[in-house]
């Protein structure tokens, strides 16, 4: 089958700003940006909505923005979603192959599967995502199905996400009433790993974290396997409220400082003197003790990677191999890399988008990040919808609680 | 508030319990029950062979057959058990008289076990007490003829007895690892019944949240000839209610919760700290369903102990007619191994067949000089009031294990290793024996650092009061009124600079 070039769209309603990226799939399966609608996200906060009608509106603005940019009429988005109430939770499913059937046939697989589907999740929760982890047979590991394999015992080992569902469903009707289709709702920090992470830093080991405004998304790779996933409700807008609530002043000038002043590493070097913001005509309107602004900085960013790095699984961190990738838009905070060293004494990253044509400067962002991983996600749908494992589908098509 | 008693039908007084050790199998589970801590109920020792009866630590014993084994064991002839029982059968009635549950404890395949257990089971019952019989199976390399003496009893007493528990000794393996000593795997044997038998006590002795008893039981138990399926987890800290149903299912009573699917009735019952929650309990009954046909009766109890901490633990009665169970028994002893290769150290002794007496006199004869010699060890020990008391009886009781199990080898140097971490074991137990709390026994590693655990927690916030002060006082700027964003007693949406600071 000769494969058609498809466009995708990423939309991800951040809580600093919307982000639509409009993306084509070539024949030979490379990514080029057609265009990208940013806006100012107004009425998300920590990742969740909480003015619908301000929402919409912002969501309107970034379409009509992506489409103007990329001259494509938008009919369905890929949706990435987050917030304090998506967990990662790892589960493994055992089924023992009933007496006299000796080799694995894809029901028990298929059995195995349910079962370690079957977490114990809160009543109004709901599963986002079931990404098979790896599959064991009499506790030896394989990397794919082992149907048609002899063996006793099969144990599917699977990660999965779920958040509470009336959540879901409101970021859904969001992206409907404008009115768009959605094809698919990924978790913000898997979404952003497809963008950061190849598939060497997956087997390596790897963790990407997603500061952004309201919101610490991290997706932890080992062994090329998921395996962890999660969110902290703590992001750029409480670094701004940390020093608005330390130093008193207006939140924008609070922003600007952070922005343009503010440095997260303990280099008492940079934490000398004063910093000043200056109007239009030059006056220094604010000044604030650099040693201050530093230590709020990085006491609130330390702080929340030290709760990152607690929510991973034990030993963890020291798996890590290929590195941690930082993105987002407080990545972008002076000193920041220093300070995740500091934290998680492994190297860290700034991912660089890579094979990605069209406007390029834009998308060495970090903001962007999540919003082109989406794209990327999609593309790893398309082939595997495409391939001829119609059970793989299946499988990766997890339990769809919110119809299509 | 207005106090009320429970009504007292409900819940059986702990003193109208008796466990009964029968024969060498018998006695060695009834001391891992001791050695476990086990509510204050009455422990009878019955045996033939009047040595092993005498390292019995309990309290009360009754020999069988003084007159006609002259305290030698019964030679694994069950019609010498049989025999033997009623010589002393006035003496059993006495005993067990007025009790309103019995639970025996035998290895069947002797003897003493498999001759006797029938006989005092229909004693029991005859003085009208709810009999529980838990029997452990012989190996299937002790021989078609021990096999076949073992299933002759279990038929027995599965018509007599309000229920039956079996545990075959060819499973045993499941329950250690493979490199771990003989000694573990008779333990943790041993330890199993006894935490059955602990959790059917905690059912009809604990009043719970919502009560089940011994009507609930029997109705669980009630197919006739029926072999009881039974299957108990604890389990704690986060996750627990999976972890405690997983522990249970992984009973090889249970079969991974395979034999579960059968069944028409089953008990369910849960125990855990204050801090059990309905979501919880609902969570794991939902993971039973699983297991448990849809059209089968689950009679669900929840019990609240404050002895448990922070664990829960859960119990699986149910029963299957035997039939279902028999054909793949049977199927494990299609090859037979010559008989006796190796005695069964659980037996009090290396059963011959009774032809030959002269054998079994001469196997005795080695293995009794050998406890003579151990024993002056331990009675030297002053025989102070009664805490002290036990602890000698504990010492006894592992050097009686050790002397039990190491049979083979009757090697003084091992019955010494076993002599320092017992003593240990028993001081250590002193002075909560004393308080006569079993729940606190049994949980001993966990209960302390519950105890402490909140404490840290204060002690974490109470280092910083006026952070406290603070917090509420202090404006949370653009996070205002917001629902608090906290995490592990802190709000992040307030700065680490100001929380910290202090």
């Amino acid at each position: 089958m000769a494969r058609r070039t498809q466009i995708h769209v990423g939309l991800e309603i951040g809580t600093s700003k919307t982000c639509m990226v409009v993306g084509e799939i070539k024949a030979d399966s490379a990514v080029k940006i057609l265009g990208i609608g940013v806006t100012k996200t107004a009425g998300i906060r920590k990742g969740e909505i909480y003015d619908f009608a301000q929402a919409r509106a912002c969501l309107k603005d970034a379409l009509a923005k992506a489409e103007d940019a990329s001259s494509v009429q938008i009919g369905s988005v890929y949706l990435a979603v987050t917030g304090a109430h998506f967990q990662g939770v790892n589960n493994c499913g055992t089924y023992r192959l009933p007496d006299g059937e000796p080799v694995v046939a894809s029901e028990h697989v298929e059995e195995a599967s349910n079962i370690a589907r079957e977490v114990p999740i809160l009543r109004d929760h709901a599963v986002l995502h079931s990404i098979v982890r790896n599959y064991r047979l009499d506790g030896l590991e394989h990397s794919t199905s082992p149907v048609g394999l002899f063996g006793k015992t099969v144990e599917s080992d699977f990660h999965i996400v779920h958040g509470i569902a009336t959540r879901i469903q409101n970021s859904i009707k969001l992206v409907r009433e404008m009115p768009l289709e959605v094809d698919e709702i990924v978790f913000s920090p898997i979404a952003t790993a497809q963008m950061a992470l190849d598939r060497d830093h997956r087997e390596g080991g790897a963790l990407v974290i997603d500061i952004g405004g309201g919101t610490t998304d991290y997706a932890l790779y080992l062994n090329g396997a998921i395996a962890a996933s999660g969110c902290i409700p703590v992001g750029g807008d409480h670094v701004t409220n940390d020093i608005h609530l330390v130093t008193g002043l207006p939140f924008s000038k609070a922003d600007r400082l952070k922005i343009m002043e503010g440095d997260a590493s303990s280099d008492l070097a940079r934490s000398v003197g004063i910093a000043k913001l200056t109007d239009d005509r030059g006056f220094a309107e604010v000044e604030v003790e650099r040693s201050i602004l530093n230590e709020v900085i990085r006491q609130r960013l330390e702080e929340t990677l030290k709760l990152v790095r607690a929510r991973l699984p034990a030993g963890s961190v020291e798996q890590i191999g290929s590195g941690i990738f930082l993105t987002g838009g407080t990545s972008l905070m002076r000193g920041f890399s220093e300070l995740a060293f500091d934290v998680f004494g492994r190297d860290i990253y700034r991912p660089e988008p890579p094979e990605v044509s069209g406007i390029q400067a834009s998308f060495k962002d970090p903001h962007y990040a999540t919003a082109i991983g989406l794209i990327r996600y999609a593309q790893i749908l398309d082939t595997e919808r495409a391939g001829p494992a119609g059970m793989f589908k299946k499988l990766g098509r997890m339990i769809w609680p919110f119809g299509r | 508030m207005i106090p009320y008693a429970r009504d007292p039908q409900q819940t059986i007084p702990s003193s109208a319990v008796k466990i009964i050790g029968l024969g060498g199998a018998g006695s060695n589970m009834l001391e891992r029950i001791a050695l476990d801590g086990i509510e204050d109920a009455e422990l009878l020792g019955l045996n033939t062979d009047a040595r092993t009866l005498s390292t019995c630590l309990a309290r009360e014993k009754i020999q069988l057959g003084s007159s006609l084994t002259r305290g030698l064991g019964a030679g694994g002839d069950p019609g010498l058990g049989q025999q033997a029982v009623l010589e002393a059968e006035s003496e059993i009635r006495s005993s067990i008289r007025g009790r309103a549950i019995v639970f025996l404890c035998v290895g069947l395949g002797g003897g003493t076990g498999s001759g006797a257990a029938p006989m005092i089971t229909r004693i029991a019952r005859e003085e009208g007490a709810f009999v529980v019989v838990f029997a452990t199976m012989p190996f299937a390399f002790e021989g078609l003829r021990r096999r076949e003496q073992a299933e002759t009893a279990l038929n027995e007493l599965a018509v007599l007895a309000n229920a039956l528990v079996t545990f075959d000794n060819n499973r045993m393996g499941e329950l250690v690892l493979a490199k771990q000593g003989i000694h573990e795997a008779f333990t943790a044997a041993d330890h199993m019944i006894g935490e059955a038998i602990k959790a059917v006590l905690r059912l009809v002795i604990r009043p719970g949240i919502i009560n089940v008893g011994l009507d609930e039981l029997m109705s669980a138990l009630r197919t006739n000839r029926s072999r009881c399926l039974f299957g108990s987890g604890i389990a704690n800290g986060k996750d627990r209610a999976a972890k405690a149903l997983k522990n249970a299912l992984n009973s090889p009573l249970l079969d991974q919760g395979a034999l579960l699917k059968t069944a028409q009735t089953v008990l369910v019952h849960l125990a855990g700290g204050p801090d059990l929650t309905l979501f919880e309990i609902e969570l794991l009954m939902q993971r039973l369903q699983k297991f448990v046909p849809a059209d089968a009766q689950i009679l669900f109890g929840a019990a609240i102990d404050q002895g448990m901490g922070d664990s829960l633990s859960i119990t699986l009665i149910s029963a299957l007619p035997e039939d279902s169970l028999a054909t793949s028994q049977r199927a494990s002893l299609s090859h037979q191994p010559p008989e006796n290769l190796i005695p069964d150290p659980i037996e009090e002794l290396p059963s011959p067949p009774p032809r030959k007496p002269s054998a079994t006199r001469d196997a005795v004869v080695p293995e009794s000089t050998s406890e003579a010699e151990a024993l002056p060890l331990f009675s030297a020990e002053p025989d102070p009031p009664k805490p002290g008391r036990h602890v000698a009886s504990f010492t006894f009781t592992d050097d009686a294990i050790a002397s039990e199990t190491m049979m083979n080898e009757p090697e003084p140097a091992a019955m010494l290793e076993d002599e320092p971490p017992s003593e240990e074991f028993d001081t250590s137990l002193t002075p909560l024996d004393s308080a006569s709390s079993p729940e606190i026994l049994l949980e001993t590693p966990v209960a302390p650092v519950d105890a402490e655990h909140p404490k840290l927690k204060l002690g974490i916030k109470s280092s910083g009061p006026q952070a406290e002060l603070s917090l509420d006082s202090l404006n949370r700027g653009r996070f205002e009124g917001e629902t608090p964003n906290v995490f592990e007693g802190e709000d992040l949406d307030l700065p680490p600079f100001l929380r910290k600071k202090k």
